[in-house]
């Protein structure tokens, strides 16, 4: 099946397929997890409800296989490549070993898995008829009453108390209160309690959003296969800011990237960032702290400050920008004094540096964050001064009227 | 992953529960998830005015986990069977705690796959129409759980007849009836609180094909 097959030194394993190979069956057990590196694989599975059969392409950079060999159950999709096609081959603990140095990775798996989880869940129960129901407090409320029945009466009291605790206006709430004092005084729960219909049903008040199954439908399911999609994926990568909007595959990408001098087979999970140039580093950093990880994307910038060049034009840009970037994840990580020296430096040793503007800005933002008000507009001021103008300069004033204003 | 994380974490998050004692209640409103460091935890629902027990949970496991996908009443209840030491997290401080734990992470990942598919093989129970095939899936489902059960031969599974009727979406008298039937025609038999089947490939095949022909 695989026409070829190689180990990098780390043992991760990438494997080539020829167009129209089958990768695994539905059905087949197995362990492996996979990430297309490139060519196509599209993933084939019937869905639940219709027995349709649903197709989804994996994009370069995505993980397929990950549920089935986590969970240890069979595969529920075919997937087959469409063209040559080059992946990764890692076994749970690679796997593992891979995502427990990316914890974002993880977590946006975790919201996936949950969401699909919920989705099937939901489902589930409009099949079952329980979506039709509910009023939580009312619920509850009976909960309560199930358990003063039959005697009892600790989880009856249990009940009741969530229940005042947070319906305190509910229906039953003066019920509730009642049933409390009457096992507070040890009496014994009343003949006609917990009946299949106790008065009328509640008008619905706050309740959660009814599931009446029409807030979903079975297409919304995503296909029953086992590919990592997110609802979210921004293919604009400049938004460092957004760090929660940016895709796996992005990342993914910034993990395998091809920008790295190794080659494919060099790639390891112990140098994920295998570049050694500042350009690799630079790059690398940002997408550390576009995903939140500053103490990485630290590290990097403190390399490239460490490498000291600045005989290109652009290694010195990026040079100056390490300073910047490195002062920014200090204030991230809440240390002011190291953030303090950063922006300081570029203050000091750059004064003609496209990022002098920013690290002024900076530093306003910084003695605003300590409490020295006065400071800050000090040097919000000298951005506000600064030409060219820009939106900086109008931030900047906001931020002065701001301060004053307090 | 007996947690090295455990230690400083006690600190934090740690509760404890009395056996017998109430985790929380179904229908409450679920903001936290727990992670049991030890002791044992019964998982029961009211079902048709009867509290059923859902599972009995242990070291390692984790629970309350929906509550990390939202604001959601809890489908169950959670009472302690002895006495037992949890880790609670609450559904705010996800983001933090998964970036700063990763193992955490990852072990509510494997949780996750595992669940998502034994909700869809559940739901392939319920989306068979003949109550009997239902019934058949049901037993199939349990089979295939216990990697242990060589399927080839005669197979005992520790169920009532309250269980497969929970299983398959089907009121117990109805659940009854099929199984009856089935006992009448030697493909089971039944006693109290376990179900032998004869030939549980037989049924698998069964529920394959009709599955299959379903759709056409």
């Amino acid at each position: 099946m695989s026409n070829g097959a190689g180990s990098g030194p780390s043992g991760v394993i990438t494997r080539t397929y020829k167009a129209g190979s089958i990768i695994y069956f539905e059905n087949d057990k197995s362990e492996y997890i996979y990430i297309l590196k490139s060519g196509k694989v599209v993933l084939t599975s019937v869905k639940l409800d219709s027995g349709e059969e649903v197709k989804e392409e994996v994009r370069e950079g995505e993980f397929f296989g990950v549920k089935s060999a986590l969970g240890k159950y069979p595969r529920e999709e075919t997937a087959q490549t469409l063209t040559n096609t080059l992946v990764l081959v890692l076994t749970p603990a690679d796997f593992e070993r891979l995502v427990l140095r990316n914890a974002n990775v993880v977590r946006k798996m975790l919201r996936v898995f949950s969401n699909q989880l919920r989705r099937i869940v939901k489902m589930e129960r409009s099949v079952l008829g329980e979506g039709e129901i509910v009023n939580p407090d009312a619920e509850l409320f009976k909960i309560g009453e199930y358990y003063y029945k039959v005697g009892d009466t600790k989880h009856a009291q249990y009940a009741y108390k969530r229940y005042m605790e947070y319906y305190a206006d509910g229906e039953k709430a003066d019920m509730a209160m009642k049933r409390i004092r009457a096992i507070d005084a040890g009496e014994p729960a009343p003949d006609d309690i917990g009946g299949p219909d106790e008065g009328p049903p509640s008008a619905q008040p706050q309740a959660r959003p009814v599931d009446r199954g029409d807030d979903f439908s079975l297409d919304d399911q995503g296909g029953p296969s086992d590919m990592i999609d997110f609802d979210d994926s921004s293919d604009d990568r400049d938004s460092r800011q957004v760090a929660s909007s940016t895709a796996l595959e992005d990342e993914m990408d910034d993990f395998l990237s091809d920008d790295t001098s190794g080659g494919l087979d060099d790639f390891s999970l112990d140098d994920a960032v295998s570049g050694n140039t500042p350009k690799d580093l630079s790059g690398a950093a940002d997408a550390s702290f576009s995903r939140g990880n500053y103490t990485t994307a630290l590290d990097l910038y403190q390399k490239i400050i460490s490498m000291n060049r600045t005989s290109s034009a652009e290694d010195k840009k990026l040079f100056e920008k390490a300073h910047f970037d490195a002062g920014r994840c200090y204030m991230e990580m809440a240390k002011p004094k190291e953030a303090l020296d950063m922006f300081s430096r570029i203050l000091r040793s750059f004064p003609d540096s496209p990022y002098m503007k920013l690290a002024i800005y900076h530093l306003g933002l910084l003695f605003e964050s300590v409490n020295q008000k006065d400071k800050a507009i000090t040097y919000f001021n000298k951005v506000l001064n600064m030409t060219p103008k820009d939106k900086l300069n109008s931030e900047a004033l906001t931020k002065i009227k701001q301060l004053q204003g307090k | 992953m007996a947690m090295a994380l455990d230690e400083k974490f006690f600190e934090k998050f740690g509760v404890e529960y009395a056996p017998k004692e109430i985790i929380f209640c179904e229908w409450e409103p679920g903001n936290e998830f727990y992670f049991i460091q030890s002791g044992n935890v019964r998982i029961v629902k009211l079902i048709q005015n009867r509290e059923k027990n859902l599972s009995v949970l242990t070291d390692g496991d984790v629970f309350g986990e929906m509550a990390i996908l939202e604001e959601q009443p809890r489908s169950a209840t959670a009472i302690a069977l002895d006495h037992v030491k949890l880790l609670k997290f609450h559904r705010d401080n996800f983001d933090t705690l998964m970036s700063g734990n990763p193992a955490l992470a990852y072990k509510l990942l494997v949780i996750f796959s595992k669940r998502i598919y034994d909700a869809k093989r559940r739901l392939m129970i319920l989306l068979l129409e003949e109550p009997q095939l239902k019934i058949m899936d049901v037993l199939v489902m349990l089979a295939e759980q216990d990697p242990h059960l060589d399927l080839q031969q005669e197979i005992t599974l520790q169920v009532t007849s309250q269980d497969v009727a929970r299983w398959a979406g089907l009121t117990e008298g109805d659940a009854q009836k099929e199984l009856t039937h089935l006992s009448r025609t030697d493909k089971i038999e039944l006693f109290g609180d376990k179900i032998v089947v004869k030939k549980i490939r037989e049924f698998q095949r069964l529920v394959a094909s009709r599955r299959k022909s379903m759709y056409q």
